[in-house]
């Protein structure tokens, strides 16, 4: 409970501004996630693979892969683009290491691994401390609130993707609180 | 030379193994940091262990402190390569044990001048 809520008196307009939710629009623009993404295609997908910021439309088979930033902002960092996108994708990913045949496993793992890169990158720029979750695969979490939300729309290789940041509505849990490892050392 | 690589990525995985068997070393892999020391535990003891921060079952910080805690693995070395970028992160890293870090999105020459900083690069990959 913080001291102003403590005040039976306060009606909450007398709240500070620092203890409005942090939007995402504040902490981070779409040039920003624009470059990050754009670093994360140039080191792993290829020197030559860019993505053009142009809207291309939604794709009819679309998947999404995603991570979890748990901290002052909390929400998660989706890509989404179509099926045989993502497999041209993964392909690219692992070049020469690509086995013969390439699996939906494969294909969640690698645009899992995308996600997880340029998530763990927008979390280096946003407001601190902060936890990564472990990258999804699926349909993409809605988005709950529109005005927290920054949305990047892509051309890459003449098929359409988007990046957004999107903001989860909610309870923040603490950001070190680790479920998941819980193996004795 | 031996490495092993311990990322829940196969993709990442595939990545970072190419490019260690293309500067001569022999490579094993594990999706998550227990796997890694059973890999350890089981006398494959490798010369560099290169392994992602977030992971399930056990991630690397976790992986760093366990084999850092066992003298007869003193001489592995240890490079994290994640995509966990702040300056605390890395700290905690270097504290826990590890001796190099490596941030996601990489290329192979990233990895390779962190080798010869080490001194694990094989000589021929010099020349």
């Amino acid at each position: 409970m913080t001291a102003f809520s403590a005040d039976l008196g306060d009606t909450g307009e007398r709240r500070r501004t620092s203890d409005a939710p942090l939007a995402i629009t504040d902490l981070i623009d779409e040039a920003t996630v624009q470059s990050i993404a754009e670093e994360a295609w140039l080191a792993l997908v290829g020197e030559e693979e860019y993505l053009l910021p142009l809207p291309g439309g939604p794709a009819d088979d679309a998947v999404s892969s995603w991570v979890e930033v748990v901290g002052p902002w909390t929400g998660t960092v989706v890509i989404t683009t179509g099926r045989s996108t993502a497999e041209e994708l993964s392909r690219a990913l692992l070049k020469e290491h690509a086995p013969p045949v390439l699996d939906a496993e494969d294909v969640d793992d690698a645009l899992g691994e995308l996600a997880n890169v340029v998530g763990g990158n927008v979390k280096a720029v946003l407001p601190g401390p902060s936890a990564l979750g472990l990258p999804e695969v699926g349909n993409a979490p809605e988005v709950t609130d529109p005005a927290d939300v920054v949305r990047i729309d892509v051309l890459w290789r003449g098929q359409s993707l988007s990046i957004s940041v999107q903001g989860s509505a909610g309870a923040l849990p603490d950001p070190y609180e680790n479920h998941e490892n819980e193996v004795p050392l | 030379m031996r490495a092993l690589v311990i990322d829940d990525s196969r993709a990442m995985r595939r990545i970072v193994s190419g490019i260690l068997e293309g500067f001569g070393y022999e490579v094993q892999q594990a999706g998550h940091g227990r796997e890694g020391l059973d890999v350890l535990d089981g006398g494959w003891v490798p010369d560099l262990v290169c392994v992602d921060w977030n992971m399930p079952v056990m991630d690397g910080l976790q992986f760093v402190s366990a084999v850092r805690s066992n003298p007869a693995w003193r001489q592995v070395t240890i490079m994290m390569v994640t995509s966990e970028s702040e300056h605390t992160q890395i700290v905690r890293a270097l504290a826990a044990g590890a001796h190099e870090y490596v941030i996601k999105p990489f290329t192979a020459d990233a990895i390779r001048d962190k080798l010869a900083l080490l001194g694990l690069l094989p000589q021929e990959v010099f020349l």
